[in-house]
């Protein structure tokens, strides 16, 4: 048991620290209904990577991830300026479609270059199982920054995810609280992309949220399942690896799959069980 | 109830793997990091150790995905055996930082780098990400020149006698064992490559340059246009000229490298696609030890150039 605990105690510090302001911006980006915004975000900042690489920096230097970083900044621009209400091109698509050609201008910059491929896989799957002391803390760092920015604007953030039509109405500048809103997310996607991956990021931010949205109805009670949400998974994930030797953020990404499932369960029968008592809603 | 039986199935399974230690004691606990290094300790060291390799023999050795197993093999290992030469910069550095063995520390006994002692080819004069995927120390793939082996089996028993320096005698005289039989295959292997030195063999990665050297042929033109870059269009269509105009009859093909590039180019040109691997198990009927792998290799490579040689006009 030890020796289990040993092993596996950074990947577990690591998914007990860090996904809990994934599962807060989850929230945000549900409600939002861009759910692949931070598959793009991620994928544009891996763009900025490889391109760091051509230009002959290596992984570590802080130039690539300022380069990632910077890319990353263009996508929350692109991102902040579609928010329109024209209804003939629906976000999600943009959304795609920048992932997509992100993706794509990735594998021609990496045509060019040889070990940006295996960083680049390493981008997409994550080695959560070999994290670093030093990233954990890094990361946690900047986390605790942004939650802190979100924590002091959190009526004006609030409000903009989940009333945006009052935000306007009462003159905010929502271009620019957007804009910082995307900053800070991908300040968050692009440290993480480079512990966990892409997978396990996109499930961290949406699996909770999605059970959270099942379960309960205020946002204070929504983030208190969604975080335990993710910590219940992420223990059994990490212990699913141990046991059964798979890879760790692959049963991770499992694991909050089977918590999803669990969820829905237990909620459909908790509403066939209100609807005998009550009318629904 | 439950609870009960799994807590009896924990202490029995504690117990039992401590009598497991307890009967291993005397063994050395080594972890390899490629199947052909593997062989070989296995070889030199009989049953005085116990060998686990890390990377399947079908597996790239330059990207190999951590699992938890790897690391709980590394902590409890009193050596790990490593090709070095960055062969595995990829990947075992962060396994043995999570690992925490004190024995496997570079530079201590129990860590056996067996590139140490043999000498590298292609080593580069200055170090430029443009070239592709460089290895500053020179090419790792040094046991595809079966010469090699003989260095690195020395290697490996002095190691293992550092280690256990009462089983010595034992890893000496497998040692004698082991060389006399490589040296009997080599001459054979020799002989068998002897009709084609100088000929030129298509690989898709530059993994045989010592294979080459010693066996008198060139293998000089690769599928990759750089090593670690994907084949591109262009880049295929010159080496199939290159292939028609200097008759060029066999492509070496590894388990992990794309087969369908190395088929289509074999169509366009008449060649042979030969399926070789650098560690035992990767080609069918290999899995016996390093001395099979290399006499597999041999024979098909032997077996596709007298093919063509024949078919030449």
């Amino acid at each position: 048991m030890s020796v289990a605990f040993n092993i596996m105690l950074w990947p577990l510090i690591a998914c007990l620290l860090l996904p809990g302001i994934l599962v807060y911006y989850g929230l945000h980006i549900v409600k939002r209904e861009i759910i692949f915004v931070d598959l793009a975000l991620a994928q544009v900042a891996a763009l900025g990577m490889c391109l760091a690489l051509l230009l002959k920096h290596e992984p570590q230097d802080w130039q690539t991830y300022a380069w990632s970083l910077g890319f990353t900044f263009v996508g929350a621009a692109i991102f902040t300026l579609t928010r329109t209400e024209d209804h003939r091109v629906p976000q999600e698509a943009l959304i795609g479609i920048v992932y997509v050609v992100a993706a794509a201008m990735g594998i021609l910059l990496l045509s060019r270059s040889a070990e940006g491929d295996e960083e680049l896989k390493r981008t997409l799957v994550g080695d959560i199982l070999l994290v670093q002391p030093g990233e954990v803390f890094r990361a946690f760092s900047l986390y605790a920054v942004v939650g802190a920015i979100h924590i002091a604007f959190r009526k004006q953030f609030l409000m903009l995810s989940f009333e945006p039509e009052r935000a306007a109405a009462q003159g905010m500048s929502v271009r620019g609280w957007d804009f910082l809103f995307y900053i800070l997310f991908g300040f968050v996607v692009t440290s993480f992309v480079h512990i966990g991956g892409v997978l396990m990021i996109f499930s961290y931010l949406i699996v909770p949220a999605v059970c959270a949205n099942l379960l309960a109805q205020t946002f204070k009670l929504k983030l208190l399942i969604g975080w335990l949400t993710a910590t219940l998974a992420s223990i059994v994930g990490l212990w699913i690896s141990y046991q059964n030797d798979l890879p760790t953020g692959a049963s991770i990404v499992c694991a909050l799959g089977a918590a999803l499932l669990l969820v829905m369960g237990a909620a459909r029968m908790g509403r066939s069980g209100a609807r005998g008592s009550s009318p629904a809603r | 109830m439950k609870r009960i039986s799994s807590v009896i199935a924990g202490i029995s399974g504690a117990l039992l793997f401590g009598a497991i230690c307890q009967s291993a004691f005397a063994k050395l606990n080594v972890v390899a990091t490629t199947e052909d290094f593997g062989s070989i300790a296995t070889a030199i060291g009989g049953d005085q150790v116990s060998v686990t390799t890390l990377a399947k023999p079908t597996e790239d050795p330059h990207f190999v995905d951590a699992k938890p197993s790897f690391i709980l093999r590394l902590n409890r290992a009193d050596a790990v055996v490593e090709g070095g030469a960055e062969l595995e910069i990829g990947w075992l550095p962060a396994l043995l930082d999570q690992a925490r063995n004190p024995k496997l520390a570079a530079g201590a006994p129990g860590h056996i780098a067996c590139s140490a002692g043999v000498q590298l080819l292609e080593v580069p004069a200055t170090l430029d990400r443009s070239k592709g995927d460089i290895h500053a120390a020179g090419n790792p793939h040094y046991l595809t020149d079966p010469a090699n082996a003989r260095i690195v089996a020395q290697h490996i028993a002095d190691g293992f006698s550092a280690l256990d320096p009462k089983s010595a005698g034992l890893f000496q005289s497998n040692l004698k064992k082991f060389t006399s039989q490589l040296d009997a295959r080599i001459a054979e292997w020799d002989k068998l490559l002897a009709p084609f030195r100088g000929q030129q063999v298509v690989a898709y990665h530059d993994s045989w340059p010592y294979f080459a050297h010693h066996f008198g042929l060139r293998i000089e033109l690769f599928l990759e246009p750089k090593p670690g870059i994907p084949p591109t269009p262009v880049h295929l269509a010159e080496v199939i000229t290159q292939m028609r105009s200097e008759h060029i009859h066999a492509i070496l093909l590894e388990p992990y490298q794309n087969s369908k590039t190395a088929q289509t180019v074999a169509a366009d040109t008449g060649a042979t696609v030969v399926a070789v691997a650098q560690f035992p198990g990767g080609v069918k009927g290999t899995e016996a030890g390093y001395v099979e792998l290399m006499d597999s290799d041999v024979r098909a490579l032997a077996k596709a150039l007298s093919a063509g040689t024949r078919s030449a006009p």
